[in-house]
C-alpha cells in the first residue's frame, strides 16, 4: 500500500511535471520564441558584427533599403550570411525561421536557391549565391515594445515587424529568377502556388466577371515595387463582391500565400482581418489568359484591398517571362508596422 | 535598323549574367497622379533600360561631358514635360516643374538609375463632373509606360473612370468632385462648350494629328518615297532624267493629293465605326506599302500610276490614323468635328514636310547625281519597311522606330541640309561653268588679262 502510494505519488508528480513543461511550452509565444532566436543570434556575433547588424526602430533610411535586384546593384545593409560562420549562420536562418512560418520559410530557401543556381549557372558569378542574404534588427528585439526583423537580397526583401503579440510581414517582396528549376531531381517553383491558384481563380470566373478583371492595357511592372512606399492606387478589376462563395475562397486562398509566409499566429490573425474585408477586396489581371500547365503563367496581376495590395509582376527581360517573376505584398495602412507600432 | 538590331543582341550576350537583373529594352516610365481639389500632382520615374540608356543619356547629357548638370537636369525635366500632353476638361493644361532628381550618369548607363521628377497642374474651377487626359508622348518608340492615379485623399473627390490604350501612353481620368463651383454662368458655359466641342477639344485633336505625322515615322516614309522619283521620266524598266519642274510639281501634288483623298476616306468610314479593322494586318500593311514604293524608287513598277497607288495606299494609312482617333473614345457627334481636326492637322503637318523637302527633290532631281539619293533613299525605306514588316509579323519589338525616329528629331537639320546641298550642287556646276568660261585662254582676252589676275586663276 505504502509501496503503491509512493508510486502513484511520483506517477502524478512525473506526470504533472510534463502536464505543466508542454503547458509552459505552450505559453511561450511565438514572440517571444522569436525574440530568444533573436538574442540567440545577436549573442553569437563578435561586437563589430553586432554593430553591422543594428539599427534604430526608426531608422526609414534602413527600412527601406531593399530591393528585388541583386545585392551588389543595390547594395543592402545589415551583416550578410556569407560574413558569419557556420553557428553563427544557422543562428541566422533559426531567427528567420522562427518568425516564419514552415511553408514562408520554405518559400524563403527555394528563392535563395534559385540564386545559388545562377550563380553555379553563370559560372560561379559573384553577384548571385545563396549567401548574398542580409539580416538585420531595427530596434531592440522585446515581446513588448516594437522592433523589426529583416532578410533579404536578390528578390527576398522580409520586413517584418513585431509588436507584443502581434507579427506584420508587410512590406514583402518575393520573386525568382529562375522561377522554375530542379534541385536535387525535383522540380521547383519557388512561387508556384501564386500562378496556379491566380490561374485557377481566372479560369473559375465567368464571362461577365472576366470582362471586368481584364485589363484593357500592358502592364510592364510592379506599379508599387522597391521605393514605393505608402501609395494607396485606385483599385481596379473585379470587386470581390460580384464573386460568389467560392470564388471568394480561391482569392483568400490565393491572398494566403503572401499572408501565410509569416508564423502562424500572425498569419491567422491576418488572415481574419482579410476575410473581412474580402467583399471589399479587387482582383485585376492584365496579360495572356492561358497558362501552361506545370509552368508559371506570363500575366500581371494585382489583389487590393483596404489593407492590401498584392502584387505579381513576370518580367520580360531576360527572355522568358514565365521563368522570372516580381512579386509585392504590401498593406498600405500598416506597411512596417506603421499602424500596429503607434498603438 | 539592322545595326541596331545587332547592338541590341550583343548588349544582351555581353551583359551575360547582367541580364538577369537590368531593364533591358524598355524605357519604364512609371506616372502617379494624385487629385486635389484645386491642382492636380504628378509623380513620374523614368528608368531607361541598359539596352537603351545610350539613346536616353544622349537626350540628357547634350553636351556628352558625362556629367550630368544641374543645367542638363532641368532641361531635360521641361522636355519631358513638353512631351506630354495634359488636358483638363478638354482644355490644354501647362504643366509646373516642382522637382527633379538624377542619379550617376554610370547608373543610367548600366539600367539602374531611376529619374524622378514631380510636377503640378492647376486647376481652375469647374464642374461636377471632371476629366483629365494625360498622354505621355516622351520617347515612346521605346517606352513602357504605367499611369495610375492615387485614390483622392480629399473626401469628396471620386474617381469615376480611368481608361487607357494598350501601352499606357493615353490615360484617362475621369472624377466627380462634390460642391465644384457653383457659380452657374461658368458651369453651363463650360458645359454647352464642350458637348459641342467634344470632350478632347478641337486645337488637340488638330495638334495630334500633327503630331501623328511628325512622330509616325512609317506614314511620312511612305509618302517621301514615293515621291522620290516623282520629277523623273520613266522609260521602259528604268528611271532616266529629269522630266521638268512643271511636271515635277505636277507629279508631287498628284501623289500628295491623292494619298490624302485615300486616307480620308478610311479615317471617316472607321473613325464613325462604320468598319472595324484589327491593327496589327494594318500595320503590316503599311510597312509594305513602304516595300513598294521604294521598289518603285528603284525601278519604275507602275509609272504614271503613282497617284493611284497612293490613293490606294492612302485607304489603309487611313486605317491606322482611325485607330488613333478611336483611343480618345469620343462620341459619335464629338467624332465628326475630330475626324476633321484631326485630318486637318495631318494634312498640315504633312505639306509642311512636303514643302520642305520639294524644292530640294526639284533642284536635285535635275543632276546626274540624283539617282544617288534615289537608290540610297529607296533602300532605307526598303530596309526599314523589311524591319517593320518582321517586327510587327513575328511581335518583336526591336528598334526600326528608335533609329528612324532618332533622325526624325533631326529633321529639321537634315532638310535644311538637304536643301543646301542641292542649292550647292545646282548652283555650283553654273559657277564653275562660268569661272571657266572667263577664264578660258581666249586669243582676244588673254592680251588685256593683266598678269596677277590670270596669276590668281592658276590657283584653282
Amino acid at each position: 500500500m505504502n509501496v503503491f502510494s509512493l508510486r502513484t505519488l511520483c506517477g502524478v508528480g512525473a506526470l504533472a511535471l510534463i502536464c505543466s513543461s508542454v503547458t509552459a511550452a505552450k505559453a511561450q509565444t511565438a514572440t517571444s520564441r522569436i525574440v530568444s532566436a533573436a538574442n540567440i543570434f545577436l549573442a553569437a556575433l563578435d561586437e563589430k558584427q553586432r554593430q553591422s547588424a543594428l539599427f534604430a526602430f526608426d531608422d526609414q533610411r534602413q527600412r527601406a533599403r531593399w530591393s528585388n535586384l541583386p545585392v551588389s546593384f543595390a547594395p543592402r545593409a545589415g551583416i550578410s550570411l556569407k560574413e558569419l560562420n557556420a553557428a553563427q549562420r544557422s543562428a541566422a536562418l533559426a531567427l528567420v525561421s522562427s518568425a516564419l512560418s514552415r511553408r514562408g520559410f520554405e518559400k524563403v530557401e527555394q528563392i535563395m536557391e534559385g540564386d545559388e543556381v545562377n550563380r553555379i549557372k553563370e559560372g560561379n558569378n559573384q553577384i548571385f549565391g545563396k549567401d548574398l542574404y542580409y539580416i538585420s534588427i531595427l530596434g531592440k528585439p522585446s515581446e513588448k515594445d516594437p522592433w523589426m526583423l529583416q532578410f533579404g537580397g536578390h528578390h527576398l526583401a522580409l520586413n517584418i515587424t513585431i509588436a507584443g503579440e502581434r507579427g506584420v510581414l508587410t512590406p514583402t517582396l518575393t520573386g525568382a529568377q529562375p522561377a522554375l528549376y530542379t534541385s536535387s531531381g525535383k522540380t521547383v517553383r519557388p512561387l508556384g502556388q501564386e500562378s496556379d491558384k491566380a490561374f485557377a481563380l481566372l479560369s473559375a470566373l465567368d464571362e461577365n466577371q472576366r470582362k471586368q478583371v481584364i485589363l484593357s492595357y500592358r502592364l510592364a511592372d510592379l506599379v508599387l515595387g522597391p521605393g514605393q512606399d505608402g501609395k494607396t492606387i485606385q483599385p481596379e478589376g473585379l470587386k470581390a463582391s460580384a464573386m460568389n462563395d467560392r470564388q471568394r475562397a480561391m482569392l483568400l486562398d490565393l491572398i494566403s500565400e503572401w499572408a501565410g509566409i509569416i508564423h502562424e499566429s500572425a498569419a491567422v490573425a491576418r488572415m481574419a482581418e482579410l476575410k473581412t474585408d474580402i467583399s471589399e477586396t479587387w482582383f485585376a489581371w492584365s496579360g495572356p489568359t492561358t497558362a501552361t500547365p506545370g509552368s508559371n503563367i506570363t500575366a500581371y496581376y494585382r489583389i487590393q484591398g483596404p489593407h492590401l495590395v498584392i502584387e505579381y509582376a513576370p518580367q520580360r527581360l531576360g527572355g522568358d517571362p514565365s521563368m522570372h517573376v516580381h512579386t509585392m505584398y504590401r498593406d498600405p495602412t500598416n506597411d512596417y508596422g506603421r499602424g500596429i507600432a503607434a498603438k | 535598323m539592322n545595326t541596331r538590331l545587332v547592338a541590341a543582341a550583343a548588349i544582351l550576350l555581353s551583359l551575360g549574367a547582367g541580364a538577369f537583373a537590368h531593364r533591358l529594352d524598355e524605357y519604364l516610365q512609371a506616372t502617379i497622379i494624385s487629385v486635389e481639389n484645386d491642382r492636380v500632382q504628378v509623380s513620374m520615374r523614368l528608368i531607361p533600360g541598359v539596352a537603351v540608356s545610350s539613346i536616353v543619356l544622349a537626350s540628357i547629357d547634350t553636351n556628352g561631358d558625362g556629367v550630368i548638370s544641374e543645367a542638363e537636369q532641368r532641361t531635360y525635366a521641361e522636355r519631358v514635360l513638353r512631351d506630354l500632353s495634359i488636358m483638363v476638361d478638354g482644355k490644354s493644361a501647362s504643366p509646373t516643374l516642382v522637382s527633379q532628381k538624377f542619379p550617376a550618369t554610370e547608373e543610367l548607363k548600366e539600367g539602374l538609375g531611376e529619374i524622378q521628377m514631380e510636377f503640378t497642374v492647376d486647376l481652375a474651377p469647374g464642374g461636377p463632373q471632371r476629366r483629365i487626359v494625360f498622354e505621355n508622348h516622351h520617347h515612346n518608340e521605346i517606352s513602357a509606360y504605367l499611369v495610375n492615379c492615387l485614390v483622392p485623399r480629399d473626401p469628396s473627390i471620386r474617381i469615376l473612370r480611368q481608361n487607357r490604350n494598350e501601352s499606357q501612353s493615353f490615360y484617362q481620368l475621369d472624377y466627380a468632385q462634390d460642391g465644384g463651383s457653383s457659380d452657374p454662368l461658368t458651369l453651363k458655359g463650360w458645359s454647352t462648350v464642350r458637348g459641342s466641342m467634344g470632350a478632347v477639344g478641337f486645337a488637340s485633336i488638330f495638334r495630334l494629328g500633327m503630331r501623328h505625322i511628325a512622330e509616325g515615322t512609317d506614314h511620312l516614309l511612305f509618302l517621301l518615297t514615293l515621291l522620290l522619283p516623282a520629277p523623273l521620266l520613266a522609260l521602259g524598266w528604268r528611271w532616266v532624267g529629269f522630266a521638268g519642274a512643271r511636271h515635277s510639281l505636277w507629279q508631287i501634288l498628284r501623289v500628295v493629293t491623292a494619298f490624302t483623298i485615300g486616307h480620308s476616306i478610311t479615317l471617316a468610314i472607321a473613325a464613325l465605326g462604320l468598319v472595324r479593322v484589327p491593327t496589327r494586318p494594318i500595320e503590316v500593311l503599311i510597312a509594305i506599302s513602304i516595300l513598294v514604293s521604294a521598289i518603285h524608287a528603284l525601278r519604275p513598277l507602275f509609272p504614271g500610276r503613282e497617284a493611284l497607288i497612293a490613293a490606294f495606299f492612302g485607304l489603309i494609312h487611313g486605317l491606322a490614323f482611325a485607330a488613333t482617333l478611336e483611343e480618345l473614345g469620343l462620341g459619335r457627334w464629338e467624332r465628326v468635328a475630330g475626324i476633321l481636326a484631326f485630318n486637318l492637322g495631318i494634312e498640315t503637318m504633312q505639306l509642311m514636310v512636303v514643302a520642305a523637302i520639294m524644292p530640294s527633290l526639284v533642284l536635285l532631281s535635275r543632276l546626274r547625281s540624283y539617282s544617288v539619293l534615289r537608290i540610297g533613299g529607296a533602300l532605307c525605306a526598303g530596309g526599314a519597311s523589311v524591319g517593320w514588316i518582321v517586327e510587327r509579323l513575328v511581335h518583336v519589338n526591336y528598334s526600326v522606330d528608335v533609329l528612324l525616329n532618332g533622325l526624325a528629331h533631326h529633321a529639321v537639320w537634315i532638310t535644311g541640309g538637304l536643301f543646301l546641298i542641292s542649292l550647292a550642287c545646282s548652283l555650283l556646276p553654273k559657277f564653275l561653268n562660268t569661272q571657266a568660261a572667263a577664264t578660258e585662254p581666249r586669243p582676244g582676252r588673254t592680251r588685256t588679262v593683266p598678269q596677277g589676275v590670270s596669276g590668281f586663276t592658276h590657283v584653282d
